[in-house]
């Protein structure tokens, strides 16, 4: 028996060490250490690697691609969220994300359904080059565009133009997979009825289900269209919500070109609809950063300046263009996921230089103050250095 | 101090509070410091989020050991030596907390001594002797541990020790139910005093009063504190000054595995594929990831069996709430609240075998005393409670989702029992659960403290001796959990690494620095 120590004076402290000394040796150490990346692989995936199953043309400008999983099953989602898929185009790795647009509960595959983008650098490769069995890399799905049962209700309103309508064709099918007492009226607008992308299936599910209604809106309708023309505007939403549009908990989704976004959140505010309820998530980053507020006025969007990256090299880019994106040309590889201002995965310390950033970027305060920013919404508006 | 052989002397793993802080003593004491961080940015579960307007402050509650200027304490040393300190500002709470039992309950302990004794001796003045004696103790208790710990106290012989230390080997090892018991009759001084259980993650009949007393102190005596811009503001402060001082941090960069030869640490590789070599490593990971997943010689037989008797500890479900009204209009009038569905914590506690309901809720606001928090006319609301992670991990992933937000509303529907109408002021609202944690921090059991912080835990029993010549972990998971222990940890693991460092260097070269 050892010497007694002045531990031993401490009351209770001898039975403490005899049930330190009586525990059975546990058979799950080595799975401890693996259990966070085995739960992780399963839920939160830092990257999936895909393959094409299916290409299938939606319009002639509009393709969906279905992609499954090429290792562990595809993770959960919530309708409405994206993925960030990666590409790899005339020697540039980019990445550009997109909605889901298949249902949640069809867990074997995901569709990314991609409208080509008049002078796109990557959609036009993805609507009109992609074949079954090409592979790909994602992110896991992510973002803050979805129903989130905390504080929206149950009568919602999903206001989409054009391609923007992606996210909608999930959460439709996620309200008909799941019954209950979610409501969804969908108010798409397209330039012409050829351009409404999941038409017959949209109609389908409205004719199938109590709880979803589709309204087209077209506005450079032919002699054939017989349904609503013109542009979402209040009026028209005033009329389909009726009475609800006013309840604290009707929640109203905004989903397209950056338009739609300025034009229907006045058009929303006039009607007196709490700003709260009108949910939308940037898309991108600013197309015309010129008309930043803090854009230096005279400054031409297609003049270059010196990027110089810490301690690797430097590299002149337009400062009209989001400096993650100048980065990615220059060869340099980073984290990345929205392309839009709010995941931060891309945030990179500015160490001398300005850049001027969209009111999409959501930067911590903190990092405002010791100089970090969101590459993907930055722009380089003088010489600058940057830390990666 | 750089060592001809290695590539850099120190390779730090985890930029969480321990990494920073240890990163930072050892580039201020002139060792080559490489620190690894898996995540983009610094602070581990010390950081922050945006949404919407709000930017939400992930997991500090209140900060201890800070002290004030007249009244320092350690953390106010610790990040006042590097300059650390100057970058922070720092607002103080006026109380420790306010706790509400259904509407049966509703008391508010300021963070002085007297203000307790009257607010609880208001309640039931026949137990306001109970009262002193608790505070007495946990001011008696804390100083004696501190004796006997740092200032010789456990050279002494078994008798010595017990006359010199009376309350400490009576008390330290007595659970705190078993001090309450002693001292009060009333049930609701009991759950008032009690309180506190959430930060240590064990309920008063499994914690040892030592613990309790300790944090109790630090927070009764040296006052509660938040930070503005968070936690995140702390992080990135101490990682600034890591870069100032020469130090080299890789961010997106997690490491693979800790290389050893011949038993004795000599680099790190990294998911990259890059190899550093190194003299020591300061492994800010979980101890059981450190040895069983990163040390290239797998698990250690000491440290098997030392994982034997230590539980993997709690996690929790956070809701974060940016609303749309100001504190004063939702009823909150204290910056920490805690709302308990019962009077005995112990049945309120977190469960390995379900879910459960929430039962004992904390809810933090910033907004009240530091209204640039948040948005003008905004709150900024956290509720926590607290959950092994069992029950989370067994959900398919089909039903995930649907579990983590339907649990994130009942957080909200108790909420609402002492602040009504937080719903219907939503602006920005977003779940985590222990799969978060887990997500973000890759600890087993997403554990916000380490392992379950029963008397066994205590640094009475658990040394953090060596077992791998050159390793030497700083974390949650050697100490208890929080902030305070944390950053302290960091900053001890670098000494001891410093100390090494310059024995060795004594002995290969012979001569002094």
């Amino acid at each position: 028996m050892s010497e007694r120590t002045a531990f031993d004076a401490i009351d209770r402290y001898a039975g403490i060490v005899a049930s330190i000394a009586a525990a059975p040796p546990s058979q799950a150490d080595e799975l401890r250490a693996t259990e966070p990346a085995t739960v992780v692989a399963r839920l939160h995936p830092r990257r999936l690697s895909l393959t094409v199953t299916d290409v299938i043309a939606e319009t002639p400008t509009t393709t969906t691609l279905r992609m499954a999983s090429i290792g562990p099953d595809l993770p959960p989602f919530l309708a409405g969220q994206y993925v960030n898929l990666f590409v790899d185009l005339d020697g540039t790795r980019t990445s550009r994300p997109f909605a889901i647009s298949s249902a949640p509960a069809d867990r074997g595959h995901y569709d990314l359904t991609v409208r080509e983008a008049a002078r796109g650098f990557v959609s036009p490769y993805l609507v009109r080059r992609v074949k079954p069995g090409d592979t790909f890399s994602s992110t896991s799905p992510m973002g803050e565009f979805f129903h989130n049962p905390l504080f929206h209700g149950d009568r919602l309103m999903f206001l989409a133009g054009g391609s923007g309508v992606t996210p909608a064709r999930s959460m439709i099918r996620d309200i008909a997979a799941r019954g209950g007492a979610r409501r969804l009226h969908l108010v798409y607008g397209s330039k012409d009825p050829d351009d409404i992308i999941f038409r017959a299936e949209l109609d389908e599910l409205a004719h199938a289900n109590d709880t979803i209604d589709v309204t087209h809106v077209i506005s450079q309708p032919d002699h054939s269209w017989g349904g609503r023309t013109g542009f979402i505007n209040g009026d028209l939403i005033a009329e389909l919500a009726g009475p609800h549009l006013h309840q604290m908990t009707y929640y109203l989704y905004l989903s397209g070109p950056p338009a739609i976004y300025d034009f229907c959140v006045g058009e929303l505010q006039r009607l007196g609809v709490a700003r709260r309820r009108v949910r939308y998530e940037a898309n991108g980053p600013p197309a015309e950063p010129q008309r930043l507020h803090d854009w230096p006025g005279h400054l031409d969007p297609a003049a270059t300046n010196a990027v110089a990256v810490d301690g690797r090299g430097k590299f002149r880019a337009p400062c009209g263009e989001p400096l993650l994106n100048s980065l990615e040309r220059a060869g340099y590889q980073l984290e990345v996921g929205c392309r839009s201002g709010h995941c931060s995965l891309c945030r990179v310390k500015i160490l001398s230089g300005t850049v001027v950033n969209g009111p999409e970027a959501l930067i911590r305060k903190s990092d405002e103050w010791t100089g970090h920013t969101h590459a993907c919404t930055a722009f380089a508006v003088s010489d600058i250095e940057v830390q990666l | 101090m750089t060592s001809s052989t290695s590539d850099v002397d120190v390779v730090v793993i985890g930029a969480g509070n321990a990494g920073l802080t240890a990163a930072v003593r050892l580039a201020q004491s002139g060792a080559s410091t490489l620190l690894l961080e898996q995540r983009n940015i610094p602070g581990g579960c010390a950081t922050s989020f945006r949404r919407g307007r709000f930017e939400f402050e992930v997991a500090l509650h209140q900060l201890s050991g800070l002290g004030t200027e007249d009244h320092p304490f350690q953390i106010r040393q610790l990040l006042g030596e590097p300059g650390v300190l100057d970058r922070l500002e720092f607002v103080y709470e006026p109380d420790l907390y306010r706790v509400t039992v259904l509407d049966l309950v509703d008391v508010t302990l300021p963070a002085d001594k007297t203000g307790v004794i009257e607010a609880l001796a208001a309640l039931h003045p026949a137990e306001r002797p109970g009262v002193e004696r608790f505070l007495d103790l946990v001011h008696d208790v804390f100083q004696e541990w501190i004796g006997f710990t740092y200032l010789g106290g456990s050279q002494l012989a078994p008798d010595e020790a017990k006359k010199k230390y009376p309350l400490f080997t009576h008390y330290a090892l007595r659970t705190l139910r078993d001090v309450l018991d002693e001292l009060f009759v009333s049930q609701t001084l009991k759950t008032v005093l009690a309180a506190y259980w959430p930060y240590l993650g064990q309920t008063p009949a499994s914690l040892a009063f030592l613990d309790y007393a300790v944090i109790f102190e630090v927070y009764l005596e040296y006052k509660p504190a938040h930070i503005k811009g968070g936690s995140q503001a702390m992080s990135n402060a101490l990682l600034e000054e890591f870069q100032r001082l020469g130090g080299e941090v890789r961010f997106n960069c997690a490491a693979d595995a800790i290389l050893t030869a011949g038993g004795q640490v000599t680099g790190v590789s990294t998911a990259g594929g890059d190899t550093v070599s190194c003299r020591a490593v300061v492994s800010n990971v979980s101890t059981p990831v450190t040895y069983g997943r990163l040390l290239d010689t797998g698990m250690p037989a000491a440290v098997r069996r030392d994982l034997d008797s230590r539980p993997i500890g709690v996690s929790g479900c956070m809701v974060y709430l940016g609303l749309d009204a100001a504190p004063q209009e939702l009823g909150i009038t204290a910056s920490t609240s805690f709302c308990l569905a019962g009077f005995d914590h112990d049945r309120l506690g977190p469960r390995r075998d379900e879910i459960g309901e929430p039962r004992a809720v904390a809810v933090t606001c910033y907004s009240l005393g530091d209204p640039s928090f948040s948005p003008p006319g905004t709150t900024h609301l956290v509720l926590m409670d607290l959950h092994y992670s069992e029950p989370w991990t067994r959900l398919s992933p089909a039903e995930y989702l649907d579990y983590k937000f339907a649990y994130g509303s009942k957080l909200i529907d108790f909420a609402q029992r002492t602040f009504p109408g937080l719903r219907e002021k939503i602006v920005e609202a977003d779940v985590a659960t222990p799969i978060t944690v887990m997500r973000y921090l890759r600890h087993p059991g997403g554990a916000i403290y380490g392992f379950d912080q029963t008397p066994s835990e205590s640094a009475l029993f658990r040394s953090n001796d060596i077992v791998v010549p050159g390793l030497y972990l700083a974390g949650a998971w050697t100490g208890t959990g929080g902030f305070q222990p944390t950053l302290t940890a960091g900053a001890a693991a670098a000494d001891a690494v410093l100390l090494a460092i310059s024995r060795t260097s004594h002995s290969a070269t012979g001569t002094t620095r």
